[in-house]
């Protein structure tokens, strides 16, 4: 009776009464050793020494403190650094693969080693070969002779005991007189051991024991060792550096995947961004550009472009004089710093000054008439006058002024199309493949035939009138990534480029694939 | 037969080249964000002129939180910047927040006045922010739309064109799709 009573007792008791007293701060050390330190390279959280860690193991205690259970804890740093921060990763998806790989390598590598061995077995158990197998009979013969007379000379020379002499010899004598019997029931036994049979014998054992690599395996470790080689001196030559702090890596920038090219490419890239409106990618393209050549008057020109555009007009002048400290005739820089002095500080006489020295570079035809339109507007302002034309107002007066039309796509390439895909129509000045274009659209995830209106409000640069003659393309961007042109992606030309702006019946057909 | 040897021989050279490349090319340090396009992480932080401030005060604008460092040199690089966009973008609508970690209130107070921070600044004394917003880096940026959703992160300094470009599109309540990265340095 006593004893059920007290039965009942501990029934009803809470289990947390029942159940050991949790160490927390034991605990903490075991969460904190299943997650990575976030700052250190391959430490847990348990053991890395720094001030990021102790913080987070003081998060872990308090969570714990609140009545959280481990696997709580887990959840809310994943949810803050994303799988990343565990150790072990958990087994979905692709994980997976982590967790399987090794069993199905050590699987194959067991039934690998298992197969080899069954070939290596059959192999050696060809011998004393079977008793239809005449040639094979006469090699193992002509082993078994030579074997013989190396046993007579190895014990005249007295490298052998009579006692290991005579069972040796013993036993290569039953394995010879074995080989005999079955090379006389053999069908052609009749003619014997002929001479020729014994130098053939002899030639291709021989040849075979010079050629030890087989061409194959020779070619494949040849290729190996020069792709190893290339792969190992491209690398070590780009990557390594001077380590420039502390916290730098003597990798540098190319391991880490910052650093794409050299100068050209990284003007190249900066450019695209720069066309697509990609802002970051152009700024960042650009300062690498300018990192490594800290006077190239186009990096700094497009800065300025940039920082005009972000309505930073002291940033963008310091950059266009940046550019033209390096060349004083750099066009683009003249005509991005007139703007900016135009349109951010309303200097309406130095913008003129600045145009007007670029002027004595433009060669006659549109893009001179433009700038000698930019000029007079500047010089009416300057004089207090209204301003009646471009650049500010040409938003206004060419409201209506647009090139409009439909891009088709032929049933052949719709297939191609995704429906995370982006359209960009891209028009430049005509005969000008250099510079930003003037104007770019940009749809996201397109439906064809799709008419489509591009007019000044799609400007690249404010102040620049949109009229005369006009290049007009589409591109369909397969990773929605218009700083780079990828192969996938679709692109059409107008083909009856160049296009006076105004015209509204425009068919780009996209009928090319990159 | 031949042929088979030669593939068997260099599908896993080339495979394990590949995945050495492919380790090679990545950043070990860098630590993608899970928390863009999702709802940013709610803290109140006491100011450095002592005044409390809520992130849910804040609803309906388009907030800037900046965590930083005096220590850190990135931070030191950007934080000029930062204050002239300020002075330019506050009265968009836009809130710029600067929280301190890693410091001590001297050297914070020391920074704030020496790059003559004008917008609300205060200190993350235990990092509790800064982990709920799974920073690792820093400086690092966080961009939240009047919905309290974080649209764009940046780790690294930040340059005025994508801190108006990005103030923007957050406005607009556009989630970029990817983060952004300039020159940062691992916190302590």
């Amino acid at each position: 009776m006593r004893f059920s009573l007290i039965f009942i007792v501990l029934l009803n008791l809470p289990g947390s009464l029942l159940a050991k007293p949790v160490d927390l701060d034991e605990e903490t050390r075991r969460i904190a050793s299943e997650l990575r330190c976030a700052v250190c390279q391959n430490l847990s959280l348990a053991d890395s020494p720094s001030e990021l860690a102790g913080e987070m193991r003081q998060v872990i205690l308090e969570r714990l403190k609140e009545g959280k259970t481990p696997d709580e804890i887990k959840a809310y740093f994943v949810s803050k650094y994303g799988e990343w921060i565990l150790l072990a990763p958990t087994a979905q998806g692709l994980n997976l693969l982590i967790w399987v790989l090794p069993f199905v390598v050590l699987v194959g590598g067991v039934v690998a080693v298992g197969f080899l061995t069954k070939r290596w077995v059959r192999t050696k158990r060809k011998f004393p070969p079977a008793a239809l197998d005449r040639p094979l009979l006469l090699q193992e013969k002509t082993r078994l002779d030579s074997d013989l007379q190396e046993l007579d000379f190895d014990y005249q020379a007295g490298r052998l005991s009579e006692i290991d002499y005579a069972d040796l010899r013993k036993t290569l004598e039953t394995e010879t007189a074995a080989v005999t019997r079955q090379l006389e029931s053999s069908p052609g036994a009749e003619a014997g051991i002929s001479r020729k049979d014994l130098a053939t014998l002899t030639k291709e054992s021989g040849a075979a024991a010079k050629k030890p690599y087989k061409r194959w395996q020779l070619a494949s470790a040849g290729a190996f060792l020069l792709l190893f080689g290339v792969t190992l001196g491209v690398a070590l030559t780009k990557s390594v550096r001077p380590r420039g702090s502390e916290s730098g890596s003597i990798t540098g920038d190319f391991l880490t995947g910052t650093d794409r090219g050299g100068l050209p490419t990284l003007l190249a890239r900066g450019r695209t961004a720069f066309e697509n409106q990609q802002w970051p990618e152009a700024i960042d393209a650009f300062k690498k550009a300018l990192a490594i050549d800290p006077n190239q008057p186009e990096a700094h020109a497009y800065m300025g472009l940039i920082l005009t555009q972000a309505g930073h007009a002291d940033g963008a002048l310091l950059a266009f004089d940046r550019a033209l400290s390096a060349d004083p005739n750099f066009p683009l820089a003249l005509w991005g710093k007139g703007l900016a002095l135009f349109h951010g500080k309303k200097d309406y006489s130095s913008a003129r000054a600045t145009w007007e020295r670029l002027l004595t570079m433009v060669p006659v035809g549109e893009e001179r008439d433009n700038l000698q339109k930019l000029i007079a507007d500047a010089k009416r302002l300057e004089n207090g006058g209204e301003k009646t034309s471009a650049p500010a107002t040409a938003g206004l007066r060419d409201q209506g002024k647009r090139l409009e039309g439909t891009i088709m796509v032929p049933s052949s390439l719709q297939a191609k199309i995704s429906p995370g895909d982006t359209l960009f129509i891209i028009v430049r000045r005509a005969h000008l493949a250099e510079g930003p274009p003037q104007a770019v659209k940009k749809i996201p995830s397109p439906h064809f035939p799709l008419k489509f209106s591009i007019g000044p409000e799609d400007a690249m640069m404010p102040g620049v009138p949109f009229d005369g003659k006009m290049e007009i393309t589409a591109r369909i961007d397969k990773d929605g990534n218009p700083a780079t042109k990828s192969p996938g992606d679709l692109v059409g030309v107008y083909r009856k480029n160049p296009v006076e702006v105004g015209r509204s019946n425009i068919e780009i057909v996209i009928d090319r694939e990159l | 037969m031949r042929w088979r040897r030669l593939l068997m021989t260099l599908v896993p050279i080339l495979a394990i080249v590949g995945v050495l490349a492919y380790g090679f090319h990545r950043d070990p340090r860098y630590i993608p964000s899970p928390l863009i396009g999702h709802e940013a992480p709610p803290f109140t932080i006491t100011l450095f002129d002592g005044r409390k401030l809520s992130l849910s005060d804040l609803r309906g604008k388009v907030v800037f939180v900046n965590f930083w460092s005096s220590w850190c040199l990135s931070c030191r690089a950007e934080a000029g910047e930062l204050e002239a966009s300020w002075q330019t973008l506050k009265d968009r609508s836009a809130v710029f927040l600067g929280i301190g970690i890693q410091d001590t209130e001297q050297d914070a107070l020391a920074f704030v006045k020496e790059f003559g921070i004008t917008y609300p600044t205060g200190r993350d004394p235990s990092s509790k922010i800064a982990i709920d917003y799974g920073v690792w880096g820093i400086p690092e940026t966080f961009f939240i739309d009047p919905e309290g959703r974080i649209t764009y992160k940046h780790v690294g300094a930040l340059d005025p064109a994508i801190i108006s470009a990005k103030l923007e599109e957050a406005g607009r309540r556009v989630v970029s799709d990817r983060e952004g990265k300039g020159l940062y340095q691992s916190i302590r």
